[in-house]
């Protein structure tokens, strides 16, 4: 259970940069070579190496070294983390306002 | 989309749920805002709301205790932000009453109603922290019902 909520907020905390969102998003598309990755960004390479550790140590992302290239790749099943903890925040709304829809259609003739 | 004045909706974090009901904006909105009609249906079940207690104002309280079958309860305290009569609410546990920061602060809750015809359309767009202080729900255990999440997390989780 503290396993798993530490799960979830790694995840969170990954993908609460906008740089790794991006990183997210093209590696969703293909497997990418860091320096692939680092392409598009005005930014130093230690700096996104260090955007890569967070996702890495997050678990959305994992490598692997062929020569010297290291290539990154999505690990999707990771990424439903996010997804299933907001579609659980979404279940209790759904839940509730339920429960009001019952409540308020009750309130009918009443004053 | 817009969750609210000047807020984008972040689709990673919030969420919106509508329902019509078959009540004017004036019932509907009474059901949200007095005490004994809210301990009626506001927890989620099988939990139940053993007090309730609404200051309608900005900056006024916002809180009820949630009862677990099992007897456990918990208080929560938010503050009401914006409160315009029959339209619109707005409260967090961010802040608590007379706009103190709160140490466990986790969503601001924005509840719209407009008049569809006869019937009431309402909606409410509830945004979350971004995540970066999860751990505390978990010491908590139950807070307003997101106890429930981190259940449903940790049967989950060990499928990963």
């Amino acid at each position: 259970m503290v396993a798993s909520v530490a799960t979830v907020d790694g995840v969170f905390r990954a993908l609460s940069d906008p740089t790794r969102r991006d990183v997210i998003a093209r590696l969703t598309r293909r497997p990418e070579s860091v320096s692939a990755l680092a392409e598009p960004f005005d930014m130093a390479l230690p700096s996104l190496m260090q955007h890569l550790g967070v996702l890495e140590s997050s678990g959305l992302i994992r490598s692997t070294k062929t020569g010297r290239v290291r290539t990154y790749r999505l690990v999707p099943k990771r990424l439903q983390v996010a997804e299933h903890w907001l579609a659980a925040q979404r279940d209790l709304w759904e839940h509730r306002m339920d429960q009001f829809e019952s409540f308020a259609n009750s309130m009918e003739g009443e004053q | 989309m817009t969750a609210t004045d000047g807020s984008t909706f972040d689709p990673l974090v919030d969420l919106m749920v509508e329902r019509v009901v078959r009540v004017s904006p004036e019932r509907a909105w009474a059901a949200w805002t007095n005490p004994d009609h809210v301990r009626q249906w506001y927890a989620p079940a099988p939990g139940t709301i053993s007090e309730c207690e609404i200051d309608l104002r900005p900056g006024g309280v916002f809180r009820f205790v949630l009862r677990q079958p099992n007897g456990v309860e918990n208080p929560i305290t938010c503050c009401y932000l914006e409160v315009v009569t029959h339209r619109r609410l707005v409260w967090t546990d961010a802040l608590m009453p007379g706009y103190r920061p709160s140490q466990t602060g986790f969503f601001t809750a924005v509840m719209t109603l407009e008049p569809r015809g006869d019937a009431t359309l309402c909606t409410t767009v509830a945004m979350h922290r971004d995540a970066t202080d999860r751990n505390h729900h978990a010491d908590m255990g139950f807070h307003d019902g997101w106890g429930t999440v981190l259940d449903q997390l940790g049967a989950y989780a060990p499928t990963m």
